[in-house]
């Protein structure tokens, strides 16, 4: 009897279920033929007439909107890696000063942390970009030997071009997460007993070589989880590029529902996308992590 | 476990009637006078034409469009739900009846008037424009061709975007589009010294450079890119409110033909009661004709509109007139007889 | 005196320990005063404030009309006044036993002051906007978005493989897409999904849209809650004879929210933040009005002061909302000491 109630009650949610499903698809199907938008994916490869300015691989005005969308796609990975990058090394300094000594540097950390967890991101970026990097007028190089060349249309260093969206969406991203990184850092160490800071003074070893080489391989395991979902979240909010001109998938799907008027399509595209991202961003971290665990096996 | 699944049944039956029912084909018409209020699409971020003043309103020709179609059908320019839209918004807005009609300075477009394009019809064009470009005077840049190679600041997705491309494409010059999702930052990013130049339509800039510190040093090229006939727009399956939308525009062009204005209306109307030899001024203000009824109005639309926002010509001194906050010569937007192209057909 | 001696030989200890730490003090410090030194140089001589003092009544109410409103003035004065109390009123104890009922009376009361009706004129949320709209995405979208967050972790913990896979689904997919995402399928694509006729408010789409979003993130939260409680616990229960519901509603759900309420009230304050996203999609809160204000020709042009002025406006509630939270979790730590 037990057993039957429970099918009964599963099979009735089903039902509950999936009936809305399909009422909000009869609904969605309605609109569709009453508005005359329809449901195509077609539209895809005609050409995009829209030009970007940053291509990490050639592209066109006349090249198709798919191919658009897969600039956007690699314009997202690119930041979201590097800022990624930066972010890690930032936060990870951070959480060092904050658990350090230096009581100066604790504290300066600690205010670094609660202002930028304070305020929320999308003014932040919009204040790097406009102010940070735009504010730097374009008479005002500070140039070495042509090598390295900083100015408000970006950084160029030796031949490679950083445009200032891509910095300012860059640094806004990457000083955001530290903030959130450092904390996770700071758990990670205080997580390690305290016996082991004592272990490895009373050896001699020095304290930033106790921290790197005693204390952070243990607070790893601790430490991997935390840093994943901050990655995730990462790689979420670099969609608000949009704010500062970067051509990321968002960015471009915004430009393409306007000028096609698909905006259910742009959207199951934009889902699907950012699916394949965070599967590469959890699959690497597994791995990662599966690393560092055999590593310490190996210890 | 019955009650659970008659629950269930009930819900179901519920929500499918939900779907099915409603499925009226009145016109929007009907639907704005019994709501006794017009929603209206503005971009509430375009200096001159809408945006939000320091009290909570909004201002600017866009917004005077709304109210004269609010005072034409329902009777009261002040019963107006102003919606601010991005410009990725509004299409979807128009289709799902988000909004009754689009006054959002939307250029007129063979892609965006059709059935297989964003299904819309558009009302008479209310201000004539063209895209073109705005260079520091000291960059000393003149025409087209001296910006190859250089980045120009662009709104995304607008057809200012489409147009720069084309224009570039087709003189086969180089060029990095710099591409912000509204005005107010192409913009910061060309005060900023991001671009050489910053692109839209030629009344924008005028609206942008009249409140820069230093007007002067700023120089509107030349080249015009593009005709960019601006026009309110509704839903395109809904004939009604597309011809009463299309009759008010032309009622106020009408009027500052005939030279009614918001002062001497009542005394127009007047004259027209008491002269019945003026038959063309009595079909225009509603005295005989029944003009107003054909179009689902009521037949003295054209005076409830004039009495509220003055006509054509009222409008745009108002709001870009020699004396108002963004100057912007008439050109192409004075009367035909005057040298514009603005021309009613005639209140028969 | 000898306290001073202490602090310094302290400062010098914490402070000049060897020459690397030295070296990144004085570093630190002239980093610092010129920071400072150019902000203030920035803040009093060359910034133009007029672009926010004459349009203050915006930031704070949007486009509230003028005469009305005291209506929405008054909530968030009350709303701050409350704060205030709570954190550091007198301890007066019928005040502070009612303090719970206080918070949630401000909810209607914030409701009614705003869409009027019985005794004052009604106002349309076209007029919403400014601080206003923002605490009110915050405030209506946390709340919706506590129950529907316990319900999703308590179907993710079932027992029932359908209800728990559909559960996880959602709460997995909705993690991995991001925010702005889910605000632009409310803003633009649920009225396809509405039978014809039907609208539902812009205001209340995106309070819509975060519950949906912040509630796969709050089961999450109330997952972690429910896992930490000891399965004696539930043995003990049953053993007196307490039904599966009287066992959620009085073992897990209060422990739960216990552990869980430090990661809630951080979702309440990024959501807090987060709706600053609505800028983008055209809602004129706190972000959306500075935006506007930025196209009026009188203020073109002064982006930086408007940057600076809303930073400050967020940084504030959020730092209030913060104390509160912390205020929160002490009481809530009093209180189970004293079981």
């Amino acid at each position: 009897m037990k057993i039957n109630q429970k099918i009964f009650l599963q099979f009735g949610i089903c039902i509950i279920f999936f009936g809305l499903i399909g009422i909000l698809i009869n609904n969605l199907t309605i609109n569709l033929i009453r508005t005359g938008l329809g449901f195509n994916f077609s539209w895809l490869f005609k050409p995009a007439s829209f030009a970007l300015a940053e291509h990490p691989l050639p592209y066109t005005s006349s090249d198709s909107y798919a191919w658009a969308l897969f600039i956007g796609w690699l314009n997202s990975l690119k930041v979201i890696v590097s800022s990624l990058i930066l972010a890690t090394l930032l936060g990870t300094l951070i959480g060092f000063a904050r658990t350090g000594k230096n009581s100066l540097l604790g504290l300066i950390s600690a205010g670094y942390i609660t202002t930028i967890r304070q305020t929320p991101l999308l003014l932040q970026l919009m204040f790097w970009y406009f102010v940070g990097f735009l504010g730097l007028k374009d008479n005002m190089f500070i140039q070495i030997k042509n090598i390295f060349n900083i100015s408000n249309q970006g950084i160029e260093f030796s031949g490679l071009i950083f445009s200032s969206e891509f910095l300012a969406l860059l640094l806004g991203l990457s000083i955001f997460t530290s903030a959130y990184i450092a904390e996770v850092i700071r758990g990670g160490i205080l997580s390690v007993g305290r016996g082991q800071w004592e272990a490895f003074r009373s050896l001699g070893l020095s304290e930033r070589k106790g921290l790197i080489r005693i204390i952070l391989p243990q607070a790893l395991p601790a430490i991997i989880p935390g840093l994943t979902s901050q990655y995730l979240n990462l790689a979420k909010n670099s969609t608000l590029a949009i704010a500062v001109g970067y051509s990321d998938i968002y960015a471009i799907n915004d430009t393409i529902i306007n000028q096609t008027g698909r905006a259910i399509e742009c959207f199951i595209i934009l889902l699907v996308s950012f699916l394949l991202l965070n599967l590469l961003i959890t699959n690497t971290m597994e791995i990662i992590n599966r690393l560092i665990l055999k590593s310490r096996k190996n210890i | 476990m019955r009650r659970l699944v008659s629950g269930i049944v009930g819900l179901a039956a519920l929500l499918a009637g939900c779907a099915t029912t409603n499925q009226d084909n009145s016109s929007r018409l009907n639907l704005i006078k019994n709501r006794n209020e017009l929603i209206c699409g503005v971009s509430g971020k375009i200096p001159g034409f809408s945006f939000l003043k320091s009290d909570g309103s909004y201002q600017g020709l866009d917004v005077d469009i709304c109210k004269a179609f609010a005072a034409a059908i329902i009777g009261d320019s002040g019963k107006i739900q102003y919606r601010p839209l991005t410009a990725a918004e509004r299409f979807t807005a128009i289709k799902t009846g988000e909004i009754d009609l689009l006054s959002r300075n939307t250029t007129f477009t063979l892609s965006r008037d059709s059935t297989g394009g964003n299904g819309l019809t558009f009302a008479p064009v209310v201000f004539h424009d063209g895209q073109g470009l705005m260079v520091k005077k000291e960059s000393k840049i003149s025409s087209l061709q001296d910006l190859a190679n250089k980045s120009i600041c662009v709104g995304s997705g607008t057809t200012t975007e489409q147009n720069i491309n084309d224009a570039f494409e087709s003189a086969s010059l180089p060029y990095t589009p710099i591409k912000y999702q509204d005005l107010n930052q192409v913009v910061a990013g060309y005060l900023q010294g991001r671009c050489s130049a910053m692109t839209s339509d030629r009344s924008q800039l005028a609206a942008a450079r009249s409140g820069f510190k230093n007007p002067k040093e700023h120089i509107i090229l030349d080249d015009v890119l593009s005709k960019e006939p601006l026009a309110p727009a509704s839903d395109g399956q809904d004939q009604k409110l597309a011809d009463a939308m299309r009759w008010v525009v032309f009622s106020l062009i009408s009027a500052e033909e005939q030279g009614i204005t918001k002062s001497n209306i009542d005394e127009k109307v007047k004259i027209a009661k008491n002269n019945p030899q003026l038959k063309p001024l009595r079909r225009f203000l509603g005295v005989d004709g029944g003009l107003g009824e054909k179009i689902g109005l009521s037949n003295d639309f054209v005076v409830k509109v004039i009495s509220s926002t003055g006509n054509y010509g009222e409008i745009y001194e108002r709001h870009l007139g020699e004396n108002s906050e963004v100057p912007i010569p008439r050109g192409l937007n004075e009367l035909y007889n005057k040298g514009g192209v603005h021309i009613s057909p005639p209140f028969n | 005196m000898n306290s001073i001696i202490v602090f310094i030989k302290n400062l010098k200890k914490t402070l000049f320990p060897n020459l690397f730490n030295t070296i990144i003090t004085l570093l630190i410090t002239l980093f610092i005063s010129v920071v400072c030194f150019n902000t203030f140089a920035w803040l009093i001589f060359k910034a133009n404030w007029k672009v926010v003092i004459s349009n203050l009544p915006l930031y704070a109410f949007g486009s509230f009309p003028l005469n009305e409103q005291w209506r929405p003035a008054s909530w968030i004065i009350s709303l701050l006044l409350l704060s205030i109390f709570t954190i550091c009123g007198p301890e007066w104890k019928w005040l502070r036993k009612n303090l719970l009922i206080l918070w949630v009376g401000t909810i209607p009361l914030g409701l009614y002051l705003l869409y009027g009706g019985l005794g004052l004129s009604p106002i349309m949320s076209r007029h919403w906007g400014g601080l206003t709209l923002t605490i009110l995405l915050t405030v209506f979208s946390s709340l919706l978005s506590l129950p529907f967050g316990i319900v999703l972790a308590l179907c993710r913990q079932s027992s029932l493989p359908l209800i728990q896979k559909l559960s996880s689904i959602y709460i997995d997919v909705m993690r991995a897409i991001p925010l702005i995402a889910v605000l632009f399928f409310g803003q633009l694509l649920i009225p396809l999904f509405l039978p014809v006729g039907i609208e539902i408010d812009r205001v209340w789409r995106a309070i819509f849209a975060f519950t949906l979003f912040v509630s796969a993130y709050i089961a999450e939260d109330i997952r972690g809650g429910l896992q930490s409680i000891p399965n004696t616990q539930i043995e003990a229960a049953n053993s007196i004879g307490l039904n599966q519901y009287q066992i959620i509603q009085f073992i897990l759900i209060p422990q739960a929210l216990r552990i869980a309420l430090p990661a809630l009230t951080n979702q309440s304050i990024g959501l807090f933040q987060n709706t600053s996203l609505m800028a983008i999609l055209g809602l004129v809160e706190l972000l959306g009005v500075g935006r506007s204000i930025l196209a009026n020709p009188e203020f073109i042009g002064q982006y930086i002061e408007v940057y600076v002025w809303l930073a400050c406006v967020y940084w504030i509630v959020c730092t209030i909302m913060a104390v509160l939270a912390r205020h929160l979790e002490q009481r809530m730590t009093i209180n189970q000491a004293n079981f």
